[in-house]
């Protein structure tokens, strides 16, 4: 009885989260028009360059997973901006909902929509530029997905974290915070090429290591002698820091009236 | 036994990081009866929203403590959160889903779900007449539409207290008349505790056995709207109008009479009760040897006892 009403709150979130992606047309470019607009302008790129194959996967790998981390997380972003664009906040807030509902409910159907992408983005790369995304194995790909949506959804928690503290000024994080980062962790370039400083940045990244395990398969050397232990790890360690984060920041919220400003 | 008691509870908002924090409410004390609708007053920025707020845990407090259902706000909020509930005024649900969605989102926050979740649903959908809107989007619902589903909203969990934070500003006579009549049959049919904050003076008025007035975060007041009008001398107006001067008699002596005024042929009375003392006034009158004279009769409203407390 009690796991049933646990998942009750969970489903609220993630049916929520459905139909609003479905009553929304935007949703639909979001998902598709510009990521595949991304895949097709990298990988004509990449053609004029005229860049050996497995270069290009190189390339390709890190535009797939851009559009996949992006789409996942902002499933996460939206469970609160949703409310804040509805004014809102202060229903879902009042209700005996806990931050893992909403997180794991959000959560859930950015892995769908993700794993949408990455599928749709992934079969655009193989019939244009002849991607090969067979070579790493069911395993290598479950690994690398795994790893890939973790970050996505430490990227979400973080912009929930912005958006609780700051509110409507950090609306803008939901879209630039995982642009930033995969900046950082070497989305179309090996990371070794980024200057000092900032490439130490870049080892601290989980999503780093795992953007260089799947590469490994196409014959890239490795950055680090265990990129999955590494790329779990940290990823493990920060969901774990940021979740205690966002709930000290909700506590604060609650403190400071920013749920009723939210929701004004 | 108390639906709500608070204790010195005290909150302040900090404008800025470099600027000193500003009350918004101050050592309120509080005891509201279980059963019972009551009624918090006060103008714009007096705290109200503040007070509803901490006593539903979306805001803690400075300091002070309250303790709502006997659970305490802040270190039992999550037990708390499944037996309240609150509607406020310019009701906000998410624009793209439906009534039927966005009762069935509220339901599933509170762990509802199934069958039981549907039945509730077409309840609330009778209940409040919403059933021909069921299928209509949130921001397709006009204003009255809007504030009847935010009622039902706030009774999906079938609450033990509701909250209702200015239900019927920005409708219109109507719609508010209508969802008073609402309000005040929960509360006689289901015994559900109400606490209101208005500044509708004839809501309250209507609706509520008991009020506290509320005043730039301080509580100026609180009991039975009578009790405060004896406690403040204010009361009935009666006006008694004779033919030539005025029976000649100790008007400030007569039962129930807490104020008077004879000007030319008029006697001004303020009473207690006017419906109670009219007859033996009358009978004073005759008894002067003077005619029956004219009488009006104006009843105590809200109103005075507001403009008097809060001014």
């Amino acid at each position: 009885m009690k796991l049933l009403i646990e998942l009750n709150k969970i489903w609220a979130f993630a049916a929520r989260n459905l139909l609003v992606n479905r009553r929304n047309v935007f949703a639909l470019f979001e998902m598709l028009f510009w990521p595949a607009i991304g895949i097709l302008s990298v990988g004509l790129l990449t053609r004029f360059l005229n860049l050996d194959q497995e270069t290009v996967t190189f390339v390709l790998i890190g535009a797939v997973s851009m559009n996949a981390v992006q789409i996942a997380q902002l499933d996460l972003s939206y469970a609160l901006l949703y409310d804040i664009w509805a004014k809102s906040v202060k229903h879902e807030f009042i209700a005996p909902i806990r931050l893992y509902h909403l997180l794991v409910g959000s959560g859930l159907v950015g892995l769908g929509r993700g794993l949408l992408v990455f599928a749709v983005m992934g079969l655009l790369s193989m019939v244009f530029f002849n991607m090969d995304l067979s070579r790493p194995g069911i395993l290598g790909l479950v690994l690398f997905l795994g790893g890939l949506f973790l970050n996505a959804g430490l990227v979400g928690v973080l912009v929930l974290i912005l958006v609780l503290r700051f509110g409507h000024r950090a609306e803008v994080a939901a879209w630039a915070f995982s642009y930033f980062l995969l900046l950082l962790c070497g989305l179309y370039y090996p990371v070794n090429i980024l200057p000092p400083g900032v490439r130490e940045l870049a080892y601290a990244i989980p999503l780093t290591y795992f953007l260089d395990y799947f590469r490994h398969f196409y014959g890239f050397s490795l950055l680090s002698p265990q990129p999955l232990v590494f790329g779990y790890t940290l990823s493990v360690l920060f969901l774990i820091i940021s979740y205690l984060l966002l709930r000290a920041t909700l506590k604060g919220a609650r403190r400071r009236g920013t749920l009723l400003k939210l929701s004004e | 036994m108390s639906a709500i008691i608070t204790q010195g509870l005290c909150k302040s908002y900090r404008p800025s990081f470099f600027r000193p924090p500003k009350p918004a409410l101050s050592e309120v004390d509080l005891e509201v009866a279980e059963g019972a609708i009551f009624g918090i007053l006060g103008p714009n920025g007096a705290g109200k929203t503040t007070l509803i707020s901490i006593l539903t845990t979306l805001l803690r407090p400075d300091s002070g403590w309250a303790q709502v259902l006997g659970l305490d706000v802040v270190h039992q909020a999550a037990t708390l959160r499944q037996h309240i509930n609150l509607a406020a005024s310019n009701a906000h649900f998410l624009w793209c889903l439906t009534t039927e969605e966005n009762l069935r989102f509220a339901g599933r926050l509170y762990g509802l779900g199934g069958r039981g979740l549907a039945a509730r649903i077409e309840e609330l959908l009778v209940l409040f007449d919403l059933g021909p809107h069921r299928r209509t989007r949130f921001e397709h619902l006009s204003t009255g539409l809007k504030q009847r589903l935010a009622l039902a909203k706030a009774l999906i969990n079938s609450p033990r207290l509701l909250f209702l934070d200015e239900p019927t500003t920005g409708l219109d006579p109507i719609m508010a008349h209508h969802i008073r009549e609402e309000i005040g049959r929960l509360n006689r049919d289901q015994g559900l505790t109400i606490l209101l904050t208005t500044h509708n003076l004839r809501e309250a008025e209507l609706l509520c056995r008991e009020v506290a007035f509320l005043k730039e975060g301080r509580l100026l007041a609180t009991g039975s709207i009578q009790a405060l009008q004896a406690s403040l001398g204010l009361g009935d107006r009666l006006t008694l109008t004779f033919r030539g001067s005025p029976a000649s008699l100790d008007y400030g002596r007569l039962p129930g009479v807490l104020a008077h005024e004879v000007r030319d042929s008029r006697v001004h009375l303020v009473l207690d009760r006017a419906e109670v003392r009219t007859a033996a006034i009358l009978a004073a009158v005759q008894a002067a040897g003077k005619d029956l004279p004219a009488v009006r009769v104006k009843a105590a409203d809200l109103e005075e006892l507001y403009r008097e407390i809060t001014h």
